[in-house]
């Protein structure tokens, strides 16, 4: 995509262009059935000024969804910015193809129901095109940056307990929160897509901001006041959160972490930013910085285009059909009996 | 994704390969990578549920006796986003498992692959593989 792009888009530091990603066929023998319409339409992006609320409210309203084949950080091997368009598009196609691709069989990656067939590989579920080689946007190499003695003695030191705690099957409590539908690793916050229904509803009304993770249906009603907040003592998954607006940006700030989700190591103390400006009618630049100067010594922020979706978001009630939890559990214990016949049968 | 296309691809999408692994739960502490299974049946009862849908499928044995299965399959929410509702699929409908077996031994499966007996893979695609006509 070029400079001049750029700039006719109106949209500092991300570029933004719908993409459908045409379904690959699985396997040969399989005769691919129509392809998915697209759920977005294409759009050439323009200037554009967000409609206001009844209240007067820049209107963020609506589904969004984060979804993109972009990484976090960028890869060791790639020293710039941006893609091309061209190659933009290219890895898109490669990484949606890799998504369809089949697994080897007998390996543990194959050990799974086929995404594709579920729609859940992320091209079925459409996604602004992210010129961005990583989401990361500062410090420039993209990359998090080095963590800081203290960091790495905590995160040893969570390595430790949790060794201690035994094998991840062994109790409930070992397995991951995600697992046991507690929250999802990627929701957040910050929010960043996971594997597969990566959708948010955004409502507004007056002094509030409400937005709603269609995993777990997770939910923030964010006051936009200068309320006290919670006491250092009071810790919550998400976070305690205050939003303000900023000209056209929503400045949501948050603390209060909790250190059992510890978002890519950091501290219970994490001070959290984000940034929520509506750039298009169907695009919302979401940015985010994370300041934990206890787990890095500097700040680092990243930039992901949320893209419009279709509504409503569904129903994720994730801990009443967890069947799989009891089942992993009674998986580990029948091998365990397993395991200890055998012995009984080689000491004999 | 197999060893060749792992190599083909660029570092930067190498994040890809751990696709499955976001997903809800890892698949290999549930089901046995050491017992891939093949079955045929019928389906008596889709439950749509999260964080994955399960499919209630009788099949019948080589003794002519028939059993019923449970396999795990995926969360519906983007299915119904793309149009499948429970009444897409007919209860009946016939279709062959691939899949591997729980690691307790009951009759319960991730279902790798889900083939009608047209050859089609179900919702592969979007589109509506047991629809009657008549809803």
């Amino acid at each position: 995509m070029t400079r001049r792009f750029l700039a006719s888009a109106g949209v500092v530091g991300i570029v933004v262009a719908m993409v459908w990603l045409p379904r690959v066929p699985v396997a040969a023998q399989v005769v691919p059935l129509a392809p998915v319409k697209p759920l977005i339409p294409a759009k050439t992006a323009k200037p554009w000024t967000a409609p206001r609320t009844p209240d007067g409210q820049p209107d963020l309203q609506g589904f969004w969804t984060n979804n993109t084949y972009t990484p976090l950080e960028r890869a060791k091997n790639v020293t710039k910015e941006f893609f091309t368009e061209q190659e933009a598009l290219k890895n898109a196609k490669r990484a949606a193809e890799a998504e369809g691709e089949q697994t080897e069989p007998g390996t543990v990656a194959d050990v799974h129901y086929d995404f594709t067939q579920f729609g859940l590989d992320r091209s079925q579920g459409g996604m602004a095109l992210n010129l961005r080689t990583s989401l990361i946007v500062d410090p420039p190499d993209g990359r998090i940056p080095p963590m800081t003695a203290e960091g790495q003695r905590r995160a040893a030191a969570r390595a430790e307990a949790r060794k201690r705690m035994g094998a991840p099957t062994d109790a409930v409590q070992n397995l991951p929160l995600s697992v046991r539908c507690i929250i999802m690793d990627r929701a957040g916050p910050p929010m960043l897509a996971g594997a597969y229904n990566n959708n948010y509803q955004i409502v507004q009304a007056p002094g509030y901001v409400m937005i709603l993770v269609e995993m777990i249906h997770d939910v923030r009603i964010i006051p936009l006041d200068s309320r006290p907040r919670l006491p250092q003592n009071v810790r919550q998954w998400t976070g305690n959160y205050l939003g303000r607006w900023e000209g056209e940006t929503l400045v949501v700030e948050s603390t209060n972490f909790t250190d059992k989700t510890a978002f890519q190591g950091a501290s219970a103390n994490m001070h959290l930013t984000e940034r929520f400006t509506r750039v298009a009618e169907d695009v919302i630049r979401y940015q985010f910085t994370v300041d934990d100067p206890a787990t890095w010594a500097k700040p680092w922020s990243a930039e992901v285009p949320w893209k419009k979706t279709i509504g409503p978001l569904f129903e994720h009630a994730c801990a009443e059909g967890n069947y799989a939890l009891a089942n992993t559990l009674r998986g580990a214990r029948a091998e365990e009996k397993r395991a200890a016949e055998a012995a009984t049968k080689v000491s004999k | 994704m197999s060893a060749k296309l792992a190599v083909g691809v660029a570092g930067v999408w190498l994040l890809l390969a751990a696709g499955p692994a976001w997903a809800h739960h890892a698949f290999s502490a549930e089901f046995d990578i050491n017992k891939p299974l093949k079955i045929q049946g019928t389906l008596t009862k889709w439950e749509m549920i999260n964080p994955h849908s399960w499919f209630h499928v009788d099949v019948k044995g080589p003794d002519g006796n028939v059993v019923p299965w449970l396999i795990e399959g995926g969360s519906p929410n983007q299915l119904i986003r793309l149009g499948v509702t429970k009444y897409t699929l007919r209860i009946g409908t016939e279709f062959v498992i691939e899949g591997y077996l729980a690691k307790d031994g009951e009759n319960r499966a991730v279902g790798r692959n889900f083939v009608l007996a047209d050859g089609r893979r179900l919702f592969l695609g979007g589109s509506s593989p047991g629809a009657d006509p008549g809803k």
